[in-house]
């Protein structure tokens, strides 16, 4: 790291490559945002206000099959209900802050910049709860912009849903992937996936997200418990070669 | 592309300030409860293993569920593959662009160009 680096250019560094993968993905739910009749200010009202990938997408595509309101907003609660978790895991990291820094930080965080502030936190410990919030304010222009752009285009374009949804698709994936650090968590995610397919069949609604959500993550929990006073050794525990050996410097840090 | 809403600009509006409200709620008041009281140690544990059971879940609707909630059984061979080169070079390089920019590539070729 540079000495006598600015901060906001440091915090901006840090930020940009979810800055830059934010362009597609901002583009693309710009573009299905036009398609969905919203116009360019309602589409960079909704990226401010709402700053969210998964629920602009959901947004769309739920305009575009005529959803009733009350349908969309009830479907918006169970899917940001997840950033009550993520909150409450980052809330360790900002004790002793006032009232309204807690209110502008919530305001604006979301899963990705939930996944850079978190790491930051957690590996570094000079990073400071405003420099974490500026993180949220640079994501929050990229994805802003982004969208906007996306929407003047979107006139001009026909495009291919299927292809664009993915791109929030490739992101969850490459979350999970950055999640995974033992066995156990691989066993996890995989009944999540299959919890997921059971429920969102059963009651053909994404509260059946949640409940997977839930479910898995509490047998997570309850199978590390049992393993750490019976079977310590287990090989479940062991954690996961990372090829880049980020996690090995992450753990000599702490 | 035309407008296939009936929705007019005013219930949009509408939507995007209820939306902002419902995803305000859950970000800021476990944020603010949590900042100010000890959080429990069980609670720290268990929330480790939700982030990615989430992310799965969101994973796996996407690619296995049609907006009808069934199952997919065609059409979603391209998003497949498409997804485990995703995870595969998102295990490699641990980059979040590489990864989103190497998947749309994919995707666009698969189901673009191959229609699988």
């Amino acid at each position: 790291m540079k000495k006598n680096e600015p901060n906001w250019l440091m915090v901006l560094r840090t930020v940009m490559p979810l800055g830059l993968s934010y362009i597609p993905i901002g583009l693309a739910c710009g573009v299905l945002l036009h398609a969905a009749g919203f116009n360019h200010l309602l589409t960079a009202l909704i990226s401010v206000m709402v700053f969210s990938g998964g629920a602009q997408f959901l947004i769309a595509s739920m305009l575009t099959i005529n959803a009733p309101m009350t349908t969309i907003i009830l479907m918006m609660f169970f899917l940001e209900l997840r950033y009550a978790l993520l909150g409450s895991s980052l809330s360790r990291y900002l004790k002793g802050q006032s009232l309204p820094f807690i209110l502008t930080f919530a305001f604006s965080m979301n899963d990705e910049n939930y996944a850079v502030n978190y790491l930051k936190f957690a590996t570094d410990k000079h990073w400071k709860p405003k420099q974490a919030l500026l993180v949220e304010h640079y994501s929050l222009i990229f994805w802003t912009i982004s969208n906007i752009i996306g929407s003047l285009i979107g006139s001009a374009l026909t495009i291919n849903l299927k292809v664009v949804d993915f791109a929030l698709t490739a992101l969850f994936i490459y979350m999970a992937i950055m999640q995974t650090k033992s066995r156990l968590i691989i066993l996890v995610s995989a009944i999540s996936g299959v919890l997921t397919v059971f429920f969102l069949v059963l009651m053909k609604s994404t509260l059946g997200l949640v409940v997977a959500t839930l479910i898995a993550s509490l047998t997570g929990y309850f199978i590390e418990r049992y393993l750490m006073e019976h079977k310590p050794e287990s090989h479940l525990l062991y954690k996961v070669h990372d090829p880049t050996r980020q996690s090995a410097m992450e753990e000599s840090d702490e | 592309m035309q407008s296939v809403s009936s929705m007019t600009s005013m219930d949009h509006f509408l939507l995007i300030i209820f939306c902002a409200i419902v995803a305000f709620i859950p970000r800021f008041f476990p944020l603010l409860f949590f900042t100010k009281r000890a959080i429990p140690e069980w609670f720290n544990e268990w929330m480790r293993f939700v982030p990615v059971s989430l992310f799965t879940a969101l994973v796996v609707k996407s690619v296995f569920i049609d907006s009808r909630y069934h199952i997919m059984t065609t059409g979603n061979l391209g998003m497949i593959i498409s997804a485990i080169l995703v995870g595969f070079v998102a295990y490699r390089t641990r980059s979040m662009t590489l990864s989103v920019v190497i998947g749309l590539v994919s995707v666009m070729i698969l189901v673009l160009v191959f229609h699988i």
